[in-house]
């Protein structure tokens, strides 16, 4: 968490106010201790302000985003996941995996993704997009790929050398992938909900009220996003899968023997944002980034590991106060004692947060992919 | 077509050198030539005793193919049984998505082998299972996730505390029971070896002419000696280079990727169109192009021949070196002049190719199949099964 915040204010520049800064912050998160009226403040809700993109860049970015050869075995794209008819999600509770392996998380919507300040649900990358593609694209349980490999397959290719070159990029290779793909992703800015065009229902609006008042979600569900990129512990139950099968705990202990976790053969929990911070008491495990609010209409099941299945179901785990194990959960969670009327209210404020299908040309490549390389002609004279 | 092409050039090249080269011979050879021999029994490493049961567990991780990255290609898919233990086309099957880009060869009297690979890049038959495992256009596993994988297979659980005693798989481990196997696969009665060890019967006549033909005029023993048919030393031959890399996008890819991945200058990436071999390992310049002698023994099985599979039959390797070997970027000067000077056209007859192709069979005695073994399942961790 520190060097998340370190990190993101020193690409503004503010390193040392930055750092100091994100101690406090880094503290208040993991003890509960909120001030709520300076919170309130720094709410800042409103629509989520489009960021500028270089067109080229972007359109490259997104045949490389739908285009399978980026995986090692040429059968996966980002896409294959990040779906945009579900929300750049998949719609399942815990994500697919590369070949051989099976998904112990449920993946997140890419929308908006490029205004986070930490990635992963355990926020364990936490300085840019560059490192998300290249540790999406290489991991072993996602897709696999070794990028020297790819950016061979990149230059087969004429549709991409020109592309590239068109782009400012000059030859394919595998850095400016990792440049052309944060780039595409810069273009899923949220746009059209219910709730940035002011025309909430009324039920709608009242449910705005619980959220900032008596149900008291904006105090990390804040912002344009409705996240506070921050990680907290509100005790949502092991998905049992993971453990149940092989396969799926295989990859978790993968990522667990990677991550540097300790005793990750005898572990029978997702530790979360453990991995990043690696905290000697253990206070840490089972913390996770507070998701984005925003296109929950497109991308349930709910929360890391896909465990509520309906916005119904999640405002009762928060009107319960969280989950079953108080010692397991942040302190600020507590019961709401919401009446129907008012959890009704509060779903229909969560369904008003989400706006345009990103789905058309803008957004997806639907051109044909060639089926196979074409060959480089008169290859003994062509320079590698 | 290629072949012939490029067979009409080198005899010329190897006419005109013949007038100048005599000088190579006469000097006498400076490196003794170690007589064909019976083989033995391989050496098996102090650090890595054989057991019949880390024999029973290699052999199952062997043809496993949850040793690999998408669980689909463990060693067997370019080590086949049916295909002489190695892969029946000129470049190796490869990864998923991918084609290798060297012919593979056979696990068979592997274990005899000072170096693995066709330029030498593995020490031991343990990391070179863990080379080809991992490399992104052979197995493209990663340790960590091969190494989980194998926890939760309770049979190989029982089989690694057994033999290692490890508490849980260890990845290395794996690589060591592979080893162990492959120490078993071995061939070492063949005609040739009945023949040297004094059963003068076991090589037909023609075979026998071959044989002498093979320690004398076709000079093949200067580097096929020695009890294994190979001075496990490297050359250029002149092999053409794969023609898959002129006609295939695909092979064009591995081909550029091996370049990038054994860290070329980026000038040779850009120049480079044909395997470099030993200079990956060593960088000089004068191991441009060299791969190791391979073994003959049981070669029968294991067509097609050379590091990318140039030739499909003894004829052909024959009728190669009776020309003086061939040209490449490597002899050419393009790349490299570093042809081996051993290489002189042979003037031989066709019948004397005949006799040479016939003892080259002598070298290979019955196949080695074997039934693929029943691969043990995955379970649930004993704590969560028992729990449900």
């Amino acid at each position: 968490m520190k060097n998340q915040r370190s990190q993101t204010t020193f690409r503004h520049g503010r390193a040392v106010v930055g750092a100091a800064l994100g101690i406090s912050i880094f503290a208040a998160g993991f003890t509960g201790v909120v001030a709520t009226a300076a919170h309130a403040a720094e709410q800042g809700f409103g629509p989520v302000k489009p960021l500028k993109f270089d067109a080229k860049k972007a359109e490259l970015g997104k045949r490389l985003f739908f285009d399978s050869r980026l995986s090692g075995d040429a059968a996966l794209s980002c896409a294959s996941c990040h779906n945009p008819e579900k929300g750049f999600a998949d719609g399942l509770e815990l994500a697919k995996a590369y070949p051989g392996s099976s998904g112990f998380r449920n993946t997140p919507t890419l929308i908006n993704t490029a205004k986070r300040a930490a990635w992963f649900h355990d926020g364990r990358l936490g300085t840019n997009l560059n490192d998300v593609t290249r540790e999406s694209i290489t991991e072993d349980y996602s897709m696999n790929m070794d990028m020297r490999l790819m950016q061979e397959r990149a230059k087969q290719d004429p549709v991409y050398v020109k592309m590239f070159k068109d782009a400012g990029y000059g030859e394919p290779s595998n850095g400016s992938i990792r440049k052309a793909i944060p780039e595409y992703l810069k273009t899923l800015i949220s746009k059209g909900s219910p709730f940035d065009k002011g025309k909430m229902s009324k039920s709608a609006s009242r449910g705005f009220d619980l959220f900032k008042g008596k149900a008291a979600c904006a105090q990390c569900h804040s912002g344009p996003r409705f996240t506070d990129d921050k990680v907290h512990k509100i005790g949502v139950p092991e998905n049992p899968e993971i453990w149940k099968d092989p396969i799926r705990h295989t990859t978790y202990v993968a990522f667990a023997m990677f991550m540097g976790v300790e005793n990750y053969m005898n572990i029978r929990q997702d530790v979360g944002a453990h991995v990043r911070t690696h905290k000697s008491d253990g206070s840490d495990i089972g913390t996770f980034m507070t998701p984005s609010l925003r296109e929950l209409k497109y991308t349930a099941p709910y929360m890391h590991n896909g465990m509520i299945k309906t916005l119904e179901d999640v405002i009762e785990f928060y009107n319960l106060g969280g989950g079953d194990d108080p010692t397991n959960r942040d302190p600020m969670l507590k019961p709401l004692g919401l009446t129907d009327a008012e959890k009704a209210d509060l779903v229909a404020f969560l369904k008003a947060l989400s706006g345009d299908k990103l789905n058309g040309d803008a957004y997806v490549w639907n051109k044909k992919f060639p089926t196979e390389y074409a060959v480089i002609p008169n290859w003994r004279k062509a320079r590698n | 077509m290629r072949f012939k092409s490029s067979l009409i050039a080198a005899s010329a090249i190897a006419v005109a050198l013949a007038v100048t080269s005599g000088a190579v011979s006469a000097a006498g050879d400076p490196d003794k030539d170690a007589p064909l021999a019976p083989l033995g029994k391989p050496m098996i490493p102090a650090d890595n005793p054989q057991t019949p049961a880390k024999i029973e567990l290699g052999k199952k991780l062997f043809f496993d193919p949850r040793l690999g990255g998408d669980a689909s290609t463990g060693c067997v898919q370019c080590h086949e049984p049916e295909q002489g233990w190695a892969f029946g086309d000129a470049l190796s099957r490869g990864y998923p998505g991918t084609v290798h880009w060297r012919n593979s060869q056979t696990i068979i009297n592997s274990a005899y082998l000072g170096k693995l690979f066709w330029a030498g890049a593995a020490k031991s038959l343990e990391s070179q299972a863990k080379g080809a495992a991992t490399g992104a256009v052979a197995g493209n596993g990663e340790s960590d996730v091969m190494e989980a994988r194998l926890a939760f297979i309770p049979q190989y659980r029982a089989a690694f505390k057994e033999v290692f005693g490890d508490t849980w798989p260890k990845i290395g481990n794996a690589w060591r029971a592979v080893a162990a196997f492959e120490r078993t696969l071995i061939q070492n009665d063949t005609p040739v070896d009945k023949y040297l060890g004094g059963d003068k019967k076991a090589l037909s006549k023609s075979q026998i002419r071959g044989m002498k033909l093979f320690n004398g005029k076709a000079n093949c023993v200067e580097c096929h000696n020695g009890a294994l048919a190979t001075d496990q030393k490297y050359y250029n031959l002149g092999v053409p280079a794969a023609e898959r890399w002129t006609e295939d996008g695909l092979a064009q890819i591995s081909f550029r990727y091996e370049q990038y991945a054994k860290g070329v200058t980026q000038e040779m990436y850009r120049k480079i169109k044909d395997d470099a071999g030993l200079y990956y390992r060593t960088k000089q310049n004068r191991d441009m192009g060299k791969f190791r002698t391979p073994p003959l023994r049981y070669s029968k099985y294991t067509a097609p021949y050379m590091h990318n599979g140039a030739f499909w039959d003894f004829e052909e390797v024959v009728q190669f070196y009776n020309a003086g070997g061939g040209s490449n970027d490597f002899t050419d000067g393009t790349m490299g002049k570093t042809k081996t000077k051993i290489l002189k056209p042979l003037g031989l007859s066709d019948k004397e190719v005949a006799d040479l192709v016939a003892f080259l069979e002598a070298f290979s005695g019955p196949e080695i199949l074997m039934e693929k073994p029943k691969l043990p399942p995955y379970a649930p961790l004993p704590d969560v099964a028992n729990a449900n």
